[in-house]
């Protein structure tokens, strides 16, 4: 017999109620599926209106590698504090980035579809594979581990 | 049990307690030679002093090269190679278990 955990979308707004985060550093706009504990899918609308934009790099827009990270590490973030645990923290922060490569380069206009699934937990450190995608194809990926 | 499966279990022991040192070496990218590991010493704390970020890298590497799904309740297991072996036999359901564990 199969359970089905039931999934939560959140948007922009029941995001900021769960991570700490604000603008300028909140890398997330949208939560698809959310999985709490486990995993989750997520959008990050990619815009030149962003300010990182303004120097990297001053005639050609590129996202940086490492804000695909945060945003990755944000989804994280939400499907660790979503958890219904009274131990849980309000806080979730990064641990480790492990072999992260990045295989294409993020544009303004592109929209970033981003995965997140947790592989294993130890003393409350929790390690996540992730998946960076624009129009299907993986722009990003590596794992992460983050405690909270 | 006899001497011969006495020594089979030894050897399947010390093969797999080797193994294991080798699967912690490249995980975790350590600069020492696998053999400097001994099978008591603790790998947390004044071991080799690993932290719970080096231990979430040894749970996915059991899994994958030993078929072993640790969880958070499994910490006595992490005592040392010797202990994380004994696990895996255990799983395993071997005679060497029995004998050492």
């Amino acid at each position: 017999m199969t359970i089905t955990a039931p999934l939560t979308t959140l948007d922009s707004d029941g995001i900021r109620a769960l991570l700490p985060h604000s603008w300028p550093f909140l890398y997330l706009d949208r939560v698809l599926e959310l999985e709490p504990g486990e995993s989750a899918t997520g959008l990050k609308n990619v815009t030149v209106a962003e300010p990182h934009f303004a120097g990297h790099f001053p005639r050609t827009s590129v996202m940086p590698g490492v804000l695909i990270v945060e945003a990755c590490a944000q989804l994280v973030g939400v499907v660790l504090l979503s958890r219904d645990d009274p131990e849980s923290r309000d806080r979730a922060l990064l641990a480790s980035i492990d072999k992260f490569r990045f295989r294409a380069i993020v544009r303004p206009g592109d929209q970033l579809v981003l995965a997140v699934e947790r592989q294993a937990s130890f003393s409350g450190v929790h390690n996540f594979r992730a998946f960076a995608r624009v129009d299907g194809n993986v722009v990003a990926e590596g794992r992460l581990s983050v405690a909270a | 049990m006899d001497l011969e499966t006495l020594k089979m279990a030894a050897k399947e022991r010390q093969g797999l307690c080797d193994a294991i040192k080798r699967m912690i070496v490249d995980r975790l990218d350590l600069p020492i030679d696998p053999d400097w590991i001994t099978d008591d010493q603790p790998l947390f704390g004044r071991g080799l002093e690993l932290d719970s970020v080096d231990t979430l890298e040894l749970m996915l590497g059991l899994e994958a090269d030993f078929d072993l799904a640790l969880t958070d309740d499994d910490r006595a297991a992490f005592g040392s190679v010797g202990t994380l072996a004994a696990r895996i036999l255990e799983e395993r359901g071997s005679i060497v278990d029995a004998v050492v564990g």
